[in-house]
């Protein structure tokens, strides 16, 4: 008898080992992943790196040739229907039925979901508002724009409360508005204590919104790393100044490792550990009278630590 | 009391076929939705009522036209039931045509075109079964073929109205059209799930209607050059033509047209019956062969031959299934009826083979639909 559905623990969703090879392809090899609830855990890797085929493993669309998948503690293969009411998906693809509006789809959607009949209507209301939906609400969906799409898929991913969300990259072609409210709204849903999954290619976007990172890259697990041991690992600065040759001699005169940056404007940039480094070197330079005209993270901390692994892997 | 003990112990089994049925009408609701706001369904709908209109205005035209012909030049007018027999027939035949033609359109792409847009995931990572997600597709796509019968009916209506049929050949005729758009339907569904794209699936579903249509016949014809036999039969005496004597009962069938003499000798005969089943597999044959047609008699001419295009297929039909065994002349010193009863009907046999072929498509098409999912197709990607 397998455990009681019934009492589940909210422990978010992981994979132990999986496995999955399209014949001759390794798209996923022996990969470990823990999305703990109440946190947002970014999936962070290259093109092809088998984020996709683990995202629809642990929406357990995929069944993996080995290791086991656990969504609060429930095996999606003995506990299908329970596991199903758990999982909120957003694929990278955005399938719409083009010639419904936007309340058929996500009223249709509640249907399959089995939510009780009566509550529906007020259910789907409450949430094109919440992804601003609601104008347009009784549009054919093939007249939403791609972002709006976008949000349509996120409603869809959310009408059944799921206790696990997995979102495909979900920012792609969001405007900056709609990406500061998907930020906040993924915030917001990590602490009502969901578990949420963000794979995504805008890395500076997730060290806003995720606790942790998991890198991967050719099926495999490269690093897990929360966003706090990212940034304590160093960050690269550019600064730029309006004498360049100045600031390099001052730089130089600190005995900092720099790096001439071949932007369209004249920038060095380097490596310094944490915040406070930052601050004193912003001081020394402005005190030595080097006139600087910017200074700011090069990168966010999640991409250093992405470029470092590219660089490896080469 | 044992009434209440009753229902509650059914609860959980009728509450699961219940929630099931639900999930299927939820998905027919969803399918149905998008079709019916499509204008393609709604062009396709019209081009088939205005044709289905010409086709029985031009056959009642060139009966009329036959008819006056024929009274301007011979005096003698052939006592006819009207039209309606003719118009029938050929309405029946074209409906029949445009409907398996127009079948695997509506239903082949059903789930590998869902597949295509990236929504057959989104169904399939809800609480939908496999079998609900495929049966709702199934059963959206027949809907959406019925209406094109639905469209048809007036004309066929229109050969009852002008004679010579009854109300009862309207409706065995639109319920078996309906089954054997309904098996197409399937066919396509199923082979819809298996195939990676669309255009693929369309054209091997076109393929698998043409294949009972036209290669049920050419199996048929080759397969009997190979069921060569032999039959135990004796003489045949047959009686003498006298075309002066009148008949003496019209109503009564004068069969046999011959007596049996001699002793039995094996003779060479094409064994039909073994190679009868993929005729039988052919979808005009099933609707033809289950209308049905009065037991014709002997008429002044001495004759029995059947009337009509459907009289003919389902005679034929049968008497290929029959074989040398019911059909040879004197077949182990018997003679044979001339016109076999409808009292063994063939469509039961054909039918069934059909639904045997569209259920194994259904069902390999729900393994594909399982998920998680195992196997994929090379190429396809699950999103």
């Amino acid at each position: 008898m397998p455990a009681q559905p019934e009492s589940p623990r909210q422990d978010g969703i992981s994979a132990t080992a999986v496995s999955r090879s399209f014949g001759q392809v390794h798209a996923v090899e022996h990969m470990d992943f823990h999305a703990p609830a109440g946190k947002v855990t970014a999936l962070i890797g290259p093109n092809g790196a088998g984020k996709t085929t683990l995202l629809l493993m642990l929406a357990s669309l995929l069944a993996p040739d080995s290791g086991t998948i656990t969504v609060d503690g429930l095996d999606p293969h003995h506990h299908r229907a329970e596991v199903r009411k758990r999982i909120g998906w957003m694929p990278d693809t955005l399938g719409v039925w083009e010639s419904l509006t936007a309340r058929e789809i996500l009223t249709q959607i509640a249907r399959f979901y089995q939510l009780p009949k009566a509550g529906i209507p007020q259910r789907v209301t409450e949430m094109l508002d919440r992804v601003r939906l609601s104008d347009l609400a009784d549009q054919p969906a093939r007249v939403l724009s791609r972002g709006q799409q976008q949000r349509l898929s996120l409603a869809r991913a959310l009408i059944h409360d799921p206790s696990v969300l997995l979102l495909d990259e979900p920012a792609s072609g969001l405007d900056p508005g709609s990406r500061v409210e998907l930020r906040v709204m993924l915030r917001q849903l990590a602490a009502e204590g969901k578990s949420i999954v963000v794979s995504s290619h805008v890395l500076s976007e997730l060290d806003e919104i995720a606790d942790a990172a998991v890198f991967v890259n050719r099926g495999k697990t490269v690093r897990h790393q929360t966003t706090d041991e990212a940034a304590a690992s160093g960050r690269r600065y550019a600064i730029s100044a309006t004498d360049g040759a100045a600031l390099a001699a001052k730089l130089t005169q600190l005995g900092l490792a720099f790096r001439v940056e071949d932007g369209r404007r004249p920038a060095v940039s380097l490596v310094l550990l944490n915040d406070d480094d930052a601050a004193r070197l912003l001081g020394d330079l402005v005190l030595a009278g080097v006139g600087v005209s910017s200074f700011a993270p090069a990168s966010g901390a999640l991409e250093e630590t992405y470029m470092n692994l590219e660089g490896e892997r080469r | 009391m044992s009434q209440q003990t009753d229902t509650t112990q059914h609860l959980p089994a009728s509450g699961f076929g219940a929630g099931y049925l639900a999930g299927i009408r939820d998905v027919v609701v969803l399918e149905l939705k998008q079709r019916l706001r499509s204008r393609g369904w709604y062009i396709m709908l019209a081009i088939w009522f205005i044709l289905t209109g010409l086709v029985t205005w031009l056959t009642w035209a060139s009966w009329d036209a036959q008819r006056e012909a024929q009274s301007a030049y011979s005096n003698v007018l052939p006592a006819d039931a009207g039209p309606g027999s003719m118009i029938f027939e050929v309405v029946l035949a074209f409906v029949l045509l445009f409907a398996l033609l127009v079948a695997p359109a509506l239903s082949a792409n059903a789930v590998n075109g869902d597949r295509a847009a990236g929504t057959l995931a989104i169904l399939q990572v809800t609480l939908l079964r496999p079998g609900q997600i495929l049966w709702g597709k199934f059963f959206a796509a027949w809907a959406a073929a019925l209406a094109f019968l639905v469209a048809s009916t007036p004309f066929l209506v229109i050969g009852v109205a002008l004679g010579g049929m009854t109300p009862g050949h309207v409706l065995v005729a639109l319920l078996m059209l309906a089954v054997e758009v309904g098996v197409v339907c399937a066919i396509g569904v199923g082979i819809s799930a298996l195939a990676g794209r669309p255009l693929f699936s369309i054209v091997v579903t076109y393929l698998a209607v043409a294949g009972l249509v036209f290669g049920s016949l050419i199996a048929f014809a080759l397969g009997t050059g190979l069921s060569q036999g032999t039959i135990m039969a004796n003489q045949a005496q047959y009686r003498n033509y006298e075309p002066l004597q009148p008949v003496p009962d019209e109503t009564v069938p004068e069969e046999p047209e011959y007596t049996c003499s001699g002793p039995l000798r094996a003779q060479p005969a094409v064994r039909t019956e073994r190679v009868a089943w993929m005729l039988a597999m052919n979808p005009y044959v099933v609707v033809a062969d289950a209308i049905p047609y009065t037991v014709r008699v002997n008429n002044r001419f001495g004759l029995s031959s059947p009337v009509g295009a459907i009289e003919s297929i389902s005679q034929g039909a049968r008497y290929a299934m029959a074989g040398p065994e019911g059909t040879y002349p004197c077949a182990n010193g018997k003679a044979q009826p001339r016109y076999l009863a409808q009292s063994t009907p063939l469509w039961p046999l054909g039918l069934g083979l059909q639904l045997l072929l569209a259920g194994l498509l259904m069902w390999l098409g729900w393994r594909s639909l399982r998920t998680p999912a195992h196997r994929l197709a090379r190429g396809t990607r699950i999103a």
